[in-house]
């Protein structure tokens, strides 16, 4: 009875918080759902369809993907590099540890702020500091101009606030590894590049696939960064903007659960695929 | 031993549903909007997305009326989502709150808040208060205008006399031919300032270059009146690219908004126009030495259009109570006493800096405008009171349409697009055109 009683409360809380609307969604997708036009009624897949040809949401589908590629691919690169440098022990280690951790701490909203004032086309940190060591002559426009452009500097500051997590459970997975397989290596003659393809990453494949998972999940969910760097631009909208626009400005409910069904279950296959791609099971 | 451990797991089991029902229930409102008739003794929640007037100015209101408010600041985005949400699950989250001149048509279709003239003589109003139609719906009035906001022109004066213009341009044609004087001589590299950014100022800014051109965006039946290239919207788009692909504008504006552009460029004395400005804005920006290195150097233009001065389009922010309001009469009251000339001349500063409410400038009254003029506090006040009064016009005289949100993503969003030379300004207009006519034709 006793476990039963203590595991309710966040049992509740889940089928409350999560369960219930994630049914109500999947079958409120198939109903028409619109404050401008009532009553609700049944239309199938009607609301799909009208997703599919909308413009604006294939092309954020188009968004989406490249944000899902440079994000998920700087942030685990850089995570695991971020870890290896920390597996170290070495002076002012805890400090460093807690400045990273700091963007991720920090709302997305408040990041794109700080990044507008570097990327600004007019008076932005990163034009002046090229334009004062005569990189360029002129100021650039980094962002709206040009898609792949504007995705990748959006995308560079989400790798900032999402990376410290993806360091921190690569090293957490480090951590576990024993000590003697590297000197076992080290007797065998391996290099320090060795060591890490053939001891290190394989070790750490686990902290690595959860850290893909939770950038996966980040990615395909970008809404923040987007829309305070680059308003409602087709250069760089994303799924879940387009989610908020139909659902909060057409008021089209029955659309946005569609299209909120749809990234969930596009998050679920994609972090499944991340799993059974880069996850193996490890003992020690 | 069996039945022993299976009774308390249905038990579990059976609260645990009750429970979930019930957080269902609760989640999905009660569907009530039979607010509380009280007037006093009560606390109500006032949700803006702008800073409260001083507590002092709050605490005299709950001593004279025994209401007491709980403000909530909250972004205007949120505040939008948030007043959708409510009403969309039947909740209360404000006793009074946010009415946007553009969401009048959708929140009057929609029947979310209460008819304002239930609680306020809202006739004897207007003549006081000129935008308030542009919140009456269907004759019901969704909201009042706390604030008077309509679009200006603002020129650098020092930078167009350094360019040799003595003489301030009165159609958009002479305006036009100054700022590439200005550019020609060097005065400023880029000396308009437009924001190109795909957001709700660039759609505010074509429609007020619509209105100079000499037009209208939409019909009395929401069709469109900008698409064939001898209509003033379709000049005013093409006019508004031409600039930035002829050097009068910045190339990074493609990125910049609104407010940003203002703060960044026309109060650094970086452009020298600002063709649709904030009203207020050279008292509140450009003539404060903390933010702006052009102080007493902008001054308001009678807005240049096709042979003389064109209408100013007006923007107001409303307030106005949701059908979910637990007070919706103390809220009333409360609206009645946060709108009144003097309350709005002293959040304006006109009684000293104890009464000033940050961000507030441009009293929605007449006579409190007046007060602020006769003072000498709010700076060009006769002239914004004579554009308040006689040339603010509302952007759609027969109402914001209910589906003014999506109409005006595709106008920023066309508008931005060809801005950066990825579609042509035929092609963005045929847009904005065709999500008019199926917008309106309720398609």
């Amino acid at each position: 009875m006793l476990p039963y009683a203590l595991v309710s409360p966040l049992a509740l809380f889940i089928v409350a918080l999560a369960l219930v609307p994630a049914g109500y969604t999947i079958v409120a997708s198939f109903y028409k759902v619109q404050a401008l036009d009532p009553p609700t009624r049944f239309s199938g897949l009607d609301n799909f369809r009208r997703l599919f040809r909308d413009t604006a949401v294939r092309e954020s589908i188009g968004n989406t993907l490249i944000y899902v590629v440079i994000g998920v691919t700087l942030s685990t690169v850089l995570g695991i590099a971020m870890a290896v440098t920390l597996q170290h022990r070495f002076r002012g280690r805890s400090v460093l540890i807690a400045v990273l951790i700091l963007p991720w701490a920090l709302p997305g909203v408040v990041e794109g702020i700080v990044w507008t004032g570097i990327w600004d086309s007019n008076t932005g940190l990163l034009n002046s500091a090229l334009n004062s060591l005569h990189i360029i002559n002129h100021y650039q426009v980094f962002l709206g101009q040009h898609r792949l452009l504007t995705i990748f500097a959006i995308e560079l500051v989400q790798v900032w606030q999402i990376t410290p997590l993806s360091a921190l459970l690569v090293l957490a997975a480090l951590q576990n590894i024993p000590g003697d397989l590297y000197e076992s290596g080290n007797l065998d003659g391996a290099s320090a590049w060795a060591a890490f393809r053939r001891i290190t990453l394989p070790l750490a494949r686990p902290g690595i696939a959860i850290a893909m998972v939770q950038a996966v999940i980040a990615t395909l969910n970008v809404f923040d960064q987007p829309y305070i760097l680059n308003g409602a631009a087709p250069t760089g909208a994303s799924l879940t903007m387009q989610t908020y626009f139909i659902s909060f400005q057409n008021l089209d409910f029955g659309e946005g659960y569609a299209l909120s069904l749809i990234i969930t279950i596009a998050t679920l296959v994609v972090s499944l695929g991340v799993v059974k791609l880069v996850y193996r099971p490890v003992e020690f | 031993m069996t039945s022993i451990r299976r009774h308390p797991t249905t038990a579990v089991l059976a609260v645990g549903l009750a429970c979930t029902g019930m957080i269902a229930t609760a989640c999905s409102g009660g569907g009530s909007s039979s607010g509380s008739s009280k007037t006093s003794g009560v606390t109500i929640t006032v949700a803006l997305a702008t800073t409260p007037p001083p507590k002092a100015s709050l605490d005299a209101f709950t001593a004279s009326t025994g209401i007491k408010v709980t403000w909530t600041n909250t972004d205007w985005d949120s505040l939008q989502t948030k007043i959708a949400a409510a009403a969309t699950a039947k909740t209360y989250f404000a006793d009074a709150t946010d009415v946007d001149w553009s969401r009048v048509g959708e929140l009057g279709k929609l029947n979310w808040f209460y008819p304002m003239e239930k609680y306020i003589d809202t006739k004897s109003l207007t003549a006081d208060m000129p935008q308030i139609t542009s919140f009456t719906d269907a004759g019901h009035v969704v909201g009042i205008p706390y604030d008077a906001s309509f679009l200006v022109t603002t020129v650098n004066k020092a930078l167009f006399a350094k360019a040799g213009i003595t003489t301030m341009p009165t159609t958009i044609a002479d305006y036009t031919t100054d700022l590439q004087q200005i550019k020609a001589k060097s005065v400023v590299q880029y000396p308009l300032n437009i924001p190109f950014a795909a957001a709700e100022g660039l759609s505010t800014y074509w429609y007020q270059t619509t209105a100079a051109f000499g037009g209208t965006i939409l019909d009395g039946a929401g069709k469109p009146q900008f698409a064939t290239a001898d209509s003033a919207g379709y000049k005013a788009a093409q006019w508004m690219v031409d600039a930035l692909k002829n050097g009068l504008v910045p190339p990074g504006n493609i990125n910049v908004a609104d407010s940003q552009g203002q703060q960044t460029l026309m109060a650094k004395g970086t452009v020298a126009s600002t063709f649709g400005d904030y009203s207020g804005n050279v008292g509140s920006l450009y003539d404060l030495p903390d933010s702006s290195s052009v102080v007493n150097q902008i001054v308001y233009l009678p807005t240049p259009g096709v042979s003389g001065t064109a209408p100013n389009m007006s923007n107001p922010d409303g307030i106005g109570i949701p059908k979910q309001a637990k007070y919706p009469a103390a809220a009333a009251k409360f609206i009645e006493w946060f709108t009144q000339a003097q309350n709005q001349a002293d959040f304006a500063g006109v009684s000293g800096p104890d009464k000033v409410m940050t961000g507030y400038f441009l009293p929605s009254r007449l006579s409190g405008v007046s007060l602020l003029t006769q003072k000498g506090t709010l700076i060009a006040g006769a002239q914004l009171a004579d554009m308040l009064k006689n040339s603010a016009k509302p952007v759609f005289p027969e109402g914001a349409p209910s589906w003014y949100p999506e109409f005006s993503r595709a106008v920023y969003t066309n508008l931005h697009a060809a801005a950066t030379g990825s579609m042509s300004v035929a092609d963005a207009i045929k847009a904005m055109s065709d999500t008019a006519n199926k917008l309106s034709s309720g398609s």
